[in-house]
């Protein structure tokens, strides 16, 4: 909203610059956002009288103007050809400033010189408030030599005010003065221009029948007459000021309604008498599914939560407006509108949010009375714009109004209590907060109790109903850095963090640790992430859930993995020039459907690619499946669980490394290498990639570790080496091991792996691998025969087994 | 002088040549055994004393133990300062140049958003504050409803939403557009005194520089008896100059949120120039920084919570980790905080 200090000035005599009172409005809560001077870059402008035009000598398309600004006299050549002697116009002298020309000069037209330039609207930056092409050509008693920004509003200071949504009240001059009369208390409000407004008594001249309203979101509804208008241009400072304000002039009798509307904040709306297909309103709600075209051309479909102004009666009447929200295509002001019937009302606030926001219309009306209108205004705007049409547009008025009235809002008086006041601002000056609301235009009344105020709320602040309201407005009056700095009340602990935030803290430490680094990727996906990741229909993440309005195509569904993003990420960091190892890990929500819907999962995913150039030194330090395993075990124990890697399969990962990441025998999540046929279709086939995702919920009650002290007795130590058949793994040939034990397991304390490999040397079908076993128990020392006994025995169940020993 | 005496004299100066063309250990382990040994030389001598009249021995032993002695203390020497060559000869051999790029891992690195929370989760645990989370696909009931913005508010225009298809069973289900739904769901929970901090993504159909359709919030909730503006001042106060490490000048100025009455915002004093620099980036050249909203909670919404609001009040702000992040760190582009990029947060690494 922005505010026109001149216009404000008419209203209110303010003991403040507009520096000082921008920041008491930005301080107690509509925030001024910039403050504009629209003529700041126009200097040396004055009014001039042209004496005489004469033609160019060699120039058919140029005239020479010779002017006189009071003060002198000056030739000028112009190629503008709407004016004639005798008129008054700006002129820029040489020297002169222009929003977009720096400074004005003297200039050699065809042998002819040229002073300086007599100026349209156009360059003096209003290109609005021109009526024609050519010069801006000023009413006949324009001062002589007089600056142009002391004149018709050009240089004025306008506010750029931010308002809240629930202070309607200050999409209006006259909302903003009454704002700052409260907040400066020595301000002064000037009689209101429409205050002295009769309203007419004449009966109409036209035959025109009853205004009924049916729909009770109408509170009330009057119309008014002005006959014999004569539709032309608006003078010109009410053209200049709507420009300022961000409304195009467009007639004095819809310039009109929308001056009245930025003054008061009454939307008005002019229809020609002789478009209205019936000379009869009904303000009634519209049927399911009825239509009709609105201003902007386009065809609106209705519910009955949507109110319409229609002509005629009964439920099949015409619709000619959607009230209060925008009018309709047939019945605006055209040139040759004779008769205006002018419409002033008051809408529900509830009726016409639902319906701009349902239909997205953000109309200047709409936006009002969504925020809540005064209801008294509807009135008091009809009676002053017909007086307005009269003055700018030579209307015959003085026709009594045509009204209609629902149940009207009756505002309750409010209670304010010293202790609540006391609470929440530690500060209760009764007398004085009642002096703050006083200024606001609230009334005092009766209150049940002495500690208690009642307060009544003028019409225009619908948004104060409660206690605190009135709290609210006696700390912004007196700033919020005025109150004291207390810290909460001593609680006898900490917060707590919670598992799943705490949990998260001791993740990203290990994983930064380790060279990862952390993604923050967008929860949405593309639906097509299914089949890039060849995921089954009978997979869980394949049936994402998908957004109703989706703001682009390649986010249209929840993810159900992290994989997605993290290899965005890879792309994205490829695509920028790195070529290096990249170690990304991501702790967020996935997204599955289930039975009772959906359900969120916390999941930590990573992956890990050696990158585009993997070249290095130290080749063994590039990553591999068992390295990134590393990093999956190591987040697990640091959390406190140990977990088991079991071959496993997903549908992107590589047949022969894809595992299962078990804990206590659950699935928790999986590692894996991406597989080829993947591969392939990312744009990094050469190099592999490893992902792995864990559930969270399953980590977030660690293990205790459990604590033992080693044997006092020396341990024994022999190795087996063996060659192991291919379909073995690691952990079947150590359960192998274990369990040739038999009945001495107990002694074996470890067994460890030092050694495999496959290759040359060893056959076809088989790994070799070298153990080392511990033999050690807790109450003495085993004896060398007695080790060879169960080692023996092991070495020989083993071979039974079908593994060679070597 | 007596022939043993002389022997010694001769011992003594084809040691003293012996030892000075020794080079390395070992050729000084072998000298000491030509001496020192068994068999050696000087041993050889001593063996000799016994054939010596018994007047004579005391005054030559003397001097082949005062030899022997010189000899030891000459190889003990020697062996010390080839010792030393040697080490230093062989740490020539074991030169690193300490500039090769180091084998293993470097570490990762934070994210800036996550950093930003969990630093401000930790403040807040020692105000006292306990961290609450909740949903991200959430019901407009307390999406919306429970906050106090019907469907018709014009509070709604602030924030475009993602929704769900409407389901019979669930109703119509949506991304929440804020972390407050789960003040509401917390209250119900646990009911009043409360202290919480609820951090999160958030949601809303917002995509430009300065606006992402996912972004991310922490609100914070305090519930119980008597509770004054003022706490809420000090609350804020203490995470701001914690998070940002130093006092910071700072403003509150009344605003408007449908979930709290009165409402305010905070501005803290410009990170980047302090409000010395007219064209700042950072602030516009206005020298504040629009930080955080908040307000004491509107009796609406802690009566939404299950708790009386005749006997308790209290109070919520809610201020965004992206932008907090992108002050403490100097980012410009929100949108480079969500692709996942290394080459961004990896920033001067070699790679």
């Amino acid at each position: 909203m922005r505010a026109s200090w001149q216009l404000l000035s008419r209203l209110i005599d303010l003991p403040a610059s507009p520096e000082e009172t921008a920041e008491r409005l930005t301080m107690s809560g509509a925030e001024v956002e910039s403050i504009v001077r629209p003529g700041s870059r126009v200097s040396g402008v004055v009014v001039a009288h042209i004496l005489s035009l004469e033609k160019h000598p060699s120039r058919d398309d140029l005239l020479i103007a010779s002017l006189d600004t009071g003060r002198g006299k000056h030739a000028c050549v112009t190629a503008a050809a709407n004016m004639k002697a005798g008129d008054k116009v700006f002129y820029g002298a040489p020297g002169s400033t222009l929003p977009d020309i720096e400074e004005l000069g003297i200039r050699d037209f065809d042998g002819v010189r040229s002073e300086g330039m007599m100026l349209s609207g156009k360059e003096m930056g209003l290109p609005d408030v021109d009526l024609t092409a050519g010069l801006l050509v000023l009413p006949p008693g324009a001062p002589l030599g007089a600056d142009a920004l002391t004149l018709y509003g050009l240089g004025d200071v306008l506010l750029d005010i931010s308002v809240t949504p629930n202070r309607g009240d200050l999409l209006s001059i006259l909302g903003v003065a009454r704002e700052l009369k409260g907040l400066f208390p020595s301000a002064v409000l000037k009689p209101m221009p429409w205050d002295e407004v009769l309203p007419g008594d004449d009966s109409w001249p036209v035959e025109f029948g009853s205004v009924t309203l049916p729909d009770p979101g109408c509170l009330n509804y009057h119309l008014g007459l002005a006959t014999d208008v004569d539709i032309g241009p608006s003078p010109l400072e009410i053209r200049v000021a709507l420009a300022h304000l961000g409304m195009r002039p467009i007639s004095n009798i819809v310039d009109v309604t929308n001056y009245v509307m930025l003054l008061l904040g009454q939307p008005l709306h002019a229809f020609d008498l002789n478009t209205l297909p019936k000379r009869e309103i009904t303000v009634r709600s519209a049927a399911a599914g009825e239509m009709i075209v609105t201003l902007d051309g386009k065809e609106r479909r209705l519910t009955p939560k949507d109110m319409l102004i229609t002509s005629g009666s009964g439920p099949k009447s015409e619709p000619i407006a959607l009230a209060g929200v925008m009018g309709g295509e047939q019945t605006g002001i055209r040139d040759d509108t004779k008769i205006v019937v002018l419409e002033g009302a008051s809408f529900s606030a509830l009726r016409v949010g639902h319906t701009s926001r349902r239909l997205g219309i953000t109309s200047e009306a709409a936006s009002r009375y969504s925020r809540g209108v005064d209801p008294t205004l509807s009135a008091v705007g009809v009676d002053y714009a017909l007086t307005l049409m009269r003055e700018w547009g030579g209307a015959s008025i003085g026709y009594k109004k045509i009204s209609a009235f629902n149940a009207q809002p009756d505002p309750k008086p409010v209670l304010l209590t010293r202790k609540k006041l006391q609470t929440y601002l530690l500060w209760s000056d009764m007398e004085k907060a009642a002096e703050i609301l006083e200024g606001y235009g609230l009334r005092p009344a009766q209150a049940p109790r002495a500690e208690e105020r009642a307060f009544i709320p003028p019409a225009w602040r619908p948004d104060i109903i409660i206690e605190e309201d009135l709290i609210e407005e006696v700390g912004r009056w007196r700033g919020y850095d005025e109150a004291p700095v207390r810290m909460p009340g001593v609680l006898p602990r900490r917060g707590d963090a919670g598992a799943s935030t705490s949990l998260a803290l001791s993740l990203r430490a290990c994983a930064i640790a380790r060279g990862y680094a952390e993604a923050i990727t967008y929860s949405f996906l593309p639906e097509s992430f299914v089949t890039a990741l060849h995921l089954p229909e009978d997979d869980p993440r394949a049936r994402p859930l998908s957004l109703e309005n989706p703001i682009s195509q390649d986010w249209t569904v929840m993810r159900t993995t992290l994989l997605p993003g993290l290899l965005n990420g890879l792309r994205t960091s490829a695509a920028s020039g790195w070529r290096g190892p990249v170690r990304l890990f991501e702790i967020g929500r996935a997204f599955l459907k289930d039975e009772k819907g959906h359900r969120e999962l916390d999941v930590l995913g990573a992956l890990v690619c050696n990158g585009t150039d993997p070249r290095t030194p130290w080749r063994e330090t590039l990553d591999d499946f068992l390295s990134v395993k590393a990093d999956a075990e190591a987040l697990l124990q640091v959390t406190g669980h140990s977990a088991s890697f079991v071959q496993g399969r997903e549908p992107f990962g590589h047949s022969g490394q894809s595992a299962d990441v078990r804990v206590k025998g659950e699935k928790i999540g999986y590692l894996a290498r991406l597989s080829p046929a993947i591969q392939r279709e990312t744009d990094f086939s050469n190099q592999p990639i490893y992902v792995f995702e864990l559930n969270l919920s399953a980590l977030e009650e660690a293990e205790k570790p459990a604590y033992t002290p080693a044997s006092s007795f020396p341990a024994t130590f022999r190795d087996i080496s063996m060659l192991t058949p291919e379909g073995k793994t690691k952990d079947d040939a150590a359960a192998d091991i274990r369990s040739a034990a038999g009945s001495s397991e107990k002694m074996l304390e470890r067994v460890t792996l030092f050694d495999v490999y496959s290759g040359k040397g060893v056959p076809q079908g088989y790994r070799s691998m070298a153990f080392s076993l511990c033999y050690r128990v807790r109450d003495r020392t085993l004896n060398d025969e007695e080790v060879d006994k169960i080692h023996n025995a092991i070495r020989d169940t083993l071979t039974q087994k079908g593994y060679n020993m070597r | 002088m007596s022939d043993l005496k002389r022997q010694a004299e001769d011992v003594r100066s084809s040691f003293e040549q012996a030892i000075a063309s020794v080079t390395a250990t070992d050729a000084l382990q072998e000298l000491r055994v030509r001496y020192l040994g068994k068999k050696g030389e000087l041993t050889a001598l001593l063996k000799s004393l016994g054939k010596l009249p018994p007047d004579e021995r005391p005054q030559a032993g003397e001097a082949v133990n005062a030899l022997r002695g010189q000899i030891e203390e000459k190889i003990e020497r020697k062996k010390q300062d080839l010792t030393r060559a040697e080490d230093a000869a062989a740490e020539a051999l074991d030169k690193v140049d300490v500039t090769l790029p180091s084998r293993g891992r470097p570490a990762g690195a934070f994210h800036p958003v996550a950093q930003t929370m969990h630093e401000i989760v930790s403040i807040m645990l020692g105000l006292g504050y306990s961290v609450a989370l909740g949903p991200e696909i959430e019901e407009e009931h307390y999406n919306f409803e429970c906050l106090n913005m019907p469907s018709w508010h014009p509070a709604r225009d602030m924030q475009d939403t993602f929704y769900f298809p409407a389901d019979e069973e669930t109703g119509r289900r949506l991304l929440r557009t804020h972390t407050s739904p789960v003040q509401v769901r917390s209250m119900l929970q646990y009911g009043a005194p409360l202290r919480i901090v609820c951090p999160g993504k958030v949601y809303r159909r917002d995509n430009d520089p300065t606006h992402s359709p996912m972004f991310n919030q922490l609100e914070g909730l305090l519930v119980e008896e008597d509770v004054s503006f003022s706490v809420l001042k000090g609350s804020l106060r203490e995470l701001m100059n914690g998070f940002f490490g130093r006092e910071l000048k700072n403003r509150f100025r009344a605003s408007y949120f449908p979930f709290t009455e009165p409402s305010m915002e905070l501005d803290i004093e410009c990170v980047e120039c302090g409000g010395k620099n007219l064209s700042c980036r950072v602030c516009k050249g206005t020298g504040w920084l629009e930080v955080c909203g908040m307000g004491m909670v509107h009796p609406f919404v802690v009566r939404s919570g299950g708790i009386d609001p005749e006997r308790y009040n209290g109070f919520a702000f809610g201020l965004g980790l992206d932008r907090m992040a992108m002050l403490k760190y100097g980012i410009n582009d929100l949108r480079l905080l969500f692709d996942g990029n290394v080459s961004y947060f990896l920033s001067g690494r070699d790679a």
